[in-house]
């Protein structure tokens, strides 16, 4: 990697200053989702929200490697606040598709920048998973409760809600990409901070 | 008497060494969240769904307990009622007690956490986890951050009471715009001044950075580490066919 | 120690709206070992500049265009990296809320030395001879976000201190501390002085660091227009200082100043039962059973930073839920909720209550519904407040000084009747500060009653009439 592309204390506090945005959005919006009726409305209103501060982080990604850090940080924090270890693992991969879909815009395109957040919110997947993974084994468990217990659950979370979500999660990102745009013609580039 | 920060450290030092909670809370979110094991290993994820509301009475985390605590009877409460309700209410219980009881544990164990670790500690902790330079000073900046943003918002909050500005005021239908706009241009610019005086104190230096932060495995840690590795152990022998226990 | 051989400075397009403000022309500046520098002059100057190209921000930060040359301990620092420059150069900033990293004072302190690699015993024994030298052990362990304002300027120097660099830069220090706190910065500054250490500061308020300056250099424009040192420094007249746009040299604390609270004769407005605690705290922040208010008249609220004032402010204006009690203004009761719409109140952090795209439709929307002629009176409020010049700008955009016109167009335009203003002048040069002044005074003449909170005992001088202690 040359000097220019490597990342300096000033990038590293700007990847800081806009996960802490993005991450006070998210935990605002899960608020909402203690209320389980609305977890999978989670997958909707985080990523279009969220585009706002991303879309404003993306004008300070000169280098690479800015977004795929930002991911990882949303991996970990899900970590730490008891989430389990799989949004780890969308983080990364959503964070490595992001960060090259932004690059092979020379990351300048804003199309590209728009799409890339579409992937980058895919990692929100990740928090559903231990709702999908052993899937039969934990119905297995729960007989005791009755076969109502087990016919409601699959309602609410039918296998085929997984690949739903996720999908979600991609358009709505996109759609929140859309509206970071918006805001940042009308307010943000006027107002000086781009 | 002469202030020592040396002792005045060590005297602050948690419980626990944030590498063993994180332990923990990784293998709770693996095994009871994530069902890792099945049926077989049922006891051992009882055992373990006890362990962090003990730590939040060890550490005298009244509040956090009792949250916890609620979360769970609530939870068990919902499922011990389903069978005596009828349609779409019947349906709302099982679903939220079915989710509030899955996910208690790891989310108790992450109130933990982020209750009983100060920021020092966690970067310390990331730091002798041999994390990059490029995880770890964000993450500081991002928990330095937290209170600051939380405050904006309220002040921003006061203002628009102030202007007028509200469901049913001023432009309703700009509310959202109206409140993110000023807590991002804030947040920014108080971001920005944070960036200058950091750097100006030789944040992201080339060199190995040293810190103040005590923190270190004792009896306490070890016993609980044991336990993570116990599981995994647990784990690996009922998954190459040893029957764990006769029943 | 320092040196400045003929710098010119322009930041680059993304930084600043108006290119020519801040900028630096052909600056030649020696600073020799020991010596203790003022900056000074009025606001726009380039005085910030200076000290900024001195730690390296500029051009590695703040990016722009660069000549001449800036020797730190007889080394050009252009093209070296901060955390180089931070082993010579420590800087305390303008305002305490942000300069901070940590969130706990200890690792505050310790943060210059670990960045740099210092070995752990060697900053501990560092920070015991800063807490020693700066008597604050009672500050030590302590969160961050709660101490007071002028609490945290301690801890900036105090971890300026630990880093132990040769060269200090001050940045407008003072601008937010209350009388008592920027004496105690004085304090720390004379300690650094007697130590021999290589000061340099930027200011406005003069005052509480005039007797200790070797040499003040008075900018205008980003060019040097004057150097005051020995005799003529001691003896130069405030009227003399005035005209060059500078600040007082004499310090005085606000509390003492002798104005009544109420005067014989005087309308009052009366606020009945305020009481104010924070959540989970015991000690209630405020208690006032009675208090009196002259109507139609500027009362300054003067008390140390911490005391209560921005509170007080806020229950005021009934932005504290939990606060009840009520205001008696000309023989009408008014609740919390009724405050709302009665009182207006001018935050310290203005941009957090400007909300729209341009500066036109921000008041716009403060208008009363119904109002005929919208357009046509926003138009003349603005022009009112030399704002017309705007109408087009981004709020958010504007300077300090003017996002506070806008906010207090907004105040006319929604025609409240008392208005609030929370330290209007901090860090405002002399004729910014004579303008705000100016501005409250008409709006007193229209009728308008005006509390404000302020440490500043030139505006309390230029404007008051009524002064409470709290």
């Amino acid at each position: 990697m040359n000097n220019e592309n490597k990342l300096k204390g000033r990038d590293l506090i700007n990847v800081g200053i806009y996960s802490a945005i993005y991450f006070v959005i998210m935990m605002a919006v899960a608020m909402l989702g203690m209320i389980p009726i609305f977890l999978p409305l989670l997958s909707v209103i985080v990523p279009i929200l969220g585009g706002i501060p991303f879309m404003l982080f993306l004008t300070k990604v000169k280098k690479p490697g800015m977004i795929f850090i930002m991911a990882m940080i949303m991996g970990i924090m899900m970590l730490i606040t008891g989430m389990g270890p799989w949004p780890l693992l969308t983080c990364a991969v959503a964070g490595i598709i992001a960060e090259l879909v932004v690059r092979s815009g020379q990351y300048k395109s804003v199309a590209k920048s728009i799409l890339a957040y579409g992937f980058f919110s895919m990692w929100i997947w990740g928090n559903y998973l231990p709702l999908f993974t052993d899937y039969e084994g934990y119905f297995a468990q729960r007989e005791s409760y009755g076969q109502a217990y087990i016919d409601a659950l699959q309602k609410l979370m039918p296998l085929w809600m997984a690949p739903v979500l996720l999908i979600a999660c991609f358009v709505c990102g996109i759609a929140g990409g859309f509206l970071g745009r918006v805001l940042l013609k009308k307010h943000f580039e006027k107002a000086g901070i781009v | 008497m002469k202030y020592s920060s040396e002792s005045a450290q060590e005297k602050r030092r948690g419980f626990l060494d944030p590498r063993t909670k994180i332990a923990l809370t990784v293998c709770m979110a693996v095994f009871v969240l994530g069902g890792l094991g099945g049926t077989v290993m049922e006891p051992v994820k009882n055992a373990l769904s006890v362990l962090p509301f003990l730590l939040l009475l060890i550490e005298k985390q009244w509040n956090r307990f009792l949250r916890g605590f609620m979360m769970l009877a609530i939870g068990y409460g919902l499922l011990f009622l389903m069978p005596h309700l009828q349609g779409t209410l019947q349906f709302v219980a099982l679903m939220c007690g079915g989710i509030l009881t899955r996910f208690v544990v790891t989310v108790v164990m992450g109130e933990y956490l982020v209750g009983t670790t100060s920021v020092s500690e966690f970067i310390s902790a990331m730091e002798r986890l041999h994390m990059p330079q490029e995880i770890t000073i964000p993450m500081s900046v991002m928990f330095r951050l937290f209170p600051t943003i939380g405050a904006e918002w309220k002040s921003i909050r006061r203002a628009m009471g102030m202007r007028g500005i509200s469901l049913g005021g001023v432009r309703a239908g700009q509310l959202l715009e109206y409140q993110m706009v000023p807590m991002m241009t804030s947040s920014v610019r108080i971001g920005e001044e944070l960036s200058a005086s950091a750097l100006t104190r030789g944040l992201g230096a080339p060199v190995k950075r040293t810190n103040i932060c005590r923190i270190g495995f004792r009896i306490q840690d070890i016993l609980l580490l044991f336990v993570c590795i116990v599981t995994v152990v647990l784990w690996i022998m009922s998954l190459c066919g040893v029957a764990l226990w006769n029943n | 120690m320092v040196e400045l051989k003929n710098v010119s400075f322009r930041y680059g397009a993304e930084e600043v709206e108006d290119k020519y403000e801040n900028s630096l022309c052909e600056i030649n500046l020696t600073v020799s070992k020991g010596e203790f520098l003022l900056l000074t002059g009025p606001s726009g100057c380039g005085k910030t500049t200076i000290l900024r190209l001195i730690n390296g921000l500029i051009p590695q930060f703040y990016h722009g265009d660069v000549t001449g040359a800036v020797l730190v301990d007889g080394v050009n620092i252009s093209g070296r990296e901060l955390y180089e420059n931070a082993l010579l150069v420590g800087t305390v900033f303008q305002n305490p809320r942000t300069q901070f990293y940590n969130v706990d004072t200890t690792c505050e302190l310790a943060f210059g030395c670990e960045n740099q690699g210092v070995s752990e015993t060697e900053i501990y024994s560092r920070i015991d001879s800063t807490v020693a030298h700066f008597q604050m052990k009672d500050l030590m362990e302590r969160n961050i976000f709660h101490l007071s304002d002028g609490e945290k300027q301690k801890i900036a120097c105090a971890s300026v201190d630990v880093a132990g660099t040769e060269i200090i830069l001050l940045d407008e220090p003072s601008a937010n501390l209350d009388h008592k706190s920027t004496l105690m910065l004085r304090e720390l500054i004379k300690k650094w002085k007697d130590a021999g250490k290589t000061i340099i500061a930027a200011e406005h308020r003069i005052a509480y660091l005039w007797d200790l300056i070797d040499r003040a250099v008075i900018l205008r424009e980003g060019r040097i227009i004057r150097e005051l040192k020995g005799e003529e420094k001691d003896t130069v007249t405030i009227d003399r200082l005035k005209k060059m746009g500078l600040r007082t040299t004499i310090m005085e604390d606000p509390s003492q100043i002798k104005f009544p609270m109420i005067k014989d004769g005087d309308q009052i407005i009366s606020i009945r039962d305020f009481r104010f605690s924070y959540r989970g705290a015991e000690r209630a922040v405020i208690d006032i059973p009675e208090l009196s208010i002259a109507e139609g008249e500027i009362t300054a609220i003067v008390g140390k930073n911490g005391a209560g004032k921005t509170s007080l402010l806020n229950c005021i204006c009934g932005l504290e839920k939990r606060c009840k009690g009520t205001l008696v203004y000309k023989g009408k009761f008014y609740s919390r909720r009724d405050r709302k719409k009665l009182v207006f109140m001018v935050m310290q952090d203005t941009g957090n209550q400007l909300f729209t795209e341009s500066v036109l439709d921000e008041v716009l929307i403060s208008l009363p519904k119904g109002t005929s002629d919208e357009k046509g009176r926003a138009m003349q409020i603005l022009k009112d407040l030399d704002l017309d010049g705007f109408t087009d700008r981004h709020p958010q955009s504007l300077s300090g000084g003017q996002k506070q016109r806008l906010a207090i167009a907004c105040a006319i335009a929604s025609g409240r009747e008392i208005l609030l203003l929370d330290e209007p002048t901090s860090g405002l040069d002399y004729a910014h500060m004579e303008e705000t002044a100016q501005l409250m005074k008409n709006l007193r003449k229209k009728g308008t009653t005006i509390l404000v909170v302020t440490h500043d005992s030139e505006l309390i001088h230029n404007c008051c009439g009524r002064i409470l202690s709290v």
